[in-house]
């Protein structure tokens, strides 16, 4: 494959890009030009199914949540070095294969250790 | 000027406009778009530099995990105090100091460089020449990247452990 192919052919990604980005800014202004605008105390409340809100909506979160984030980081970077590791496998044989069994050992242990901990259970 | 340093102008400026709107704007939501802003023309950068692997990390990992797992970490914390802001004026010329230092051993560095071969056939099958490069040549940082994902792992859960159980007796 020629580098100019390869260079030329991103401009299409560049194309597809500028449009994602046009289409959502262009329906939100012809949007606002459009509607009628006459706010009011009463509409610009929170809309909670009727009920009257109260307190403040921005609360501080559950550290679960940043655990269950955590996992899934550490899952997301084991996926990404899977990803050549499958592309390259014809040509790395067996040794490739015991490297990725230890690679995925070690963070199933790390998994186990979330798991005795009790971090994959919501209570 | 060609097509490529105006590619290059323009993702380079879109990284740093993304880096100062992270400094300068209030809301921590806004800023994270920014940093987002800033991790996506890197990527860009990254395919014109004819990596596209890297540049698929760079936004399956930095512009997705990785954001992610700042905005639970900023929700954690109490983000609604307010900014305290201490104008330092030694530390205002400090900082403009190092700046300078900073830009001037980079613009040396760069000037100087010589590039010994040029690389110009990594666009070819980018991935698996990654891989072949990775899993023959490079096994031991590779595996050492498993210990430090686990090292980070746990960590994280005996942080956050002890945590949990500070909050429980609280209550």
């Amino acid at each position: 494959m020629d580098f100019f192919v390869y260079q030329n052919s991103y401009v299409f990604v560049a194309a597809f890009l500028l449009l994602g980005l046009l289409l959502p800014i262009t329906a939100l202004t012809v949007g606002r030009w459009l509607r009628p605008h006459h706010p009011d105390p009463l509409k610009s409340t929170t809309y909670e199914s009727g009920i009257e809100p109260f307190h403040d909506a921005r609360v501080q979160f559950n550290v679960r949540y940043y655990m269950f984030a955590l996992l899934f980081v550490i899952f997301d970077v084991e996926t990404v070095f899977l990803y050549p590791w499958a592309v390259a496998y014809d040509e790395l044989g067996l040794f490739a294969l015991v490297e990725m069994l230890i690679f995925v050992v070690m963070l199933l242990i790390g998994l186990i250790y979330a798991w005795k901990k009790k971090v994959l259970t919501w209570t | 000027m060609n097509g490529e340093v105006l590619v290059f102008l323009i993702l380079a400026s879109l990284a740093v406009i993304g880096g100062l709107l992270m400094l300068n704007l209030k809301k921590v939501v806004h800023m994270l778009l920014s940093l987002v802003l800033t991790f996506l023309s890197i990527a860009g950068l990254f395919i014109m530099l004819s990596a596209e692997f890297v540049a698929v990390v760079q936004v399956l990992i930095y512009s997705g995990a990785v954001t992610i797992m700042m905005i639970f970490g900023i929700m954690l914390t109490r983000h609604q105090d307010e900014q305290r802001v201490q104008k330092n004026r030694v530390r205002t010329w400090v900082v403009l100091i190092g700046i300078l230092v900073f830009f001037y051993t980079m613009y040396e560095a760069i000037t100087r460089f010589v590039s010994v071969e040029q690389a110009s056939e990594l666009h070819i099958e980018n991935t698996k020449q990654i891989g072949m490069a990775l899993y023959a040549k490079y096994v031991i940082p590779f595996e050492l990247t498993s210990v430090l994902l686990l090292v980070a792992l746990i960590g994280a859960i005996v942080l956050a452990k002890r945590e949990e159980e500070e909050e429980v007796k609280q209550e």
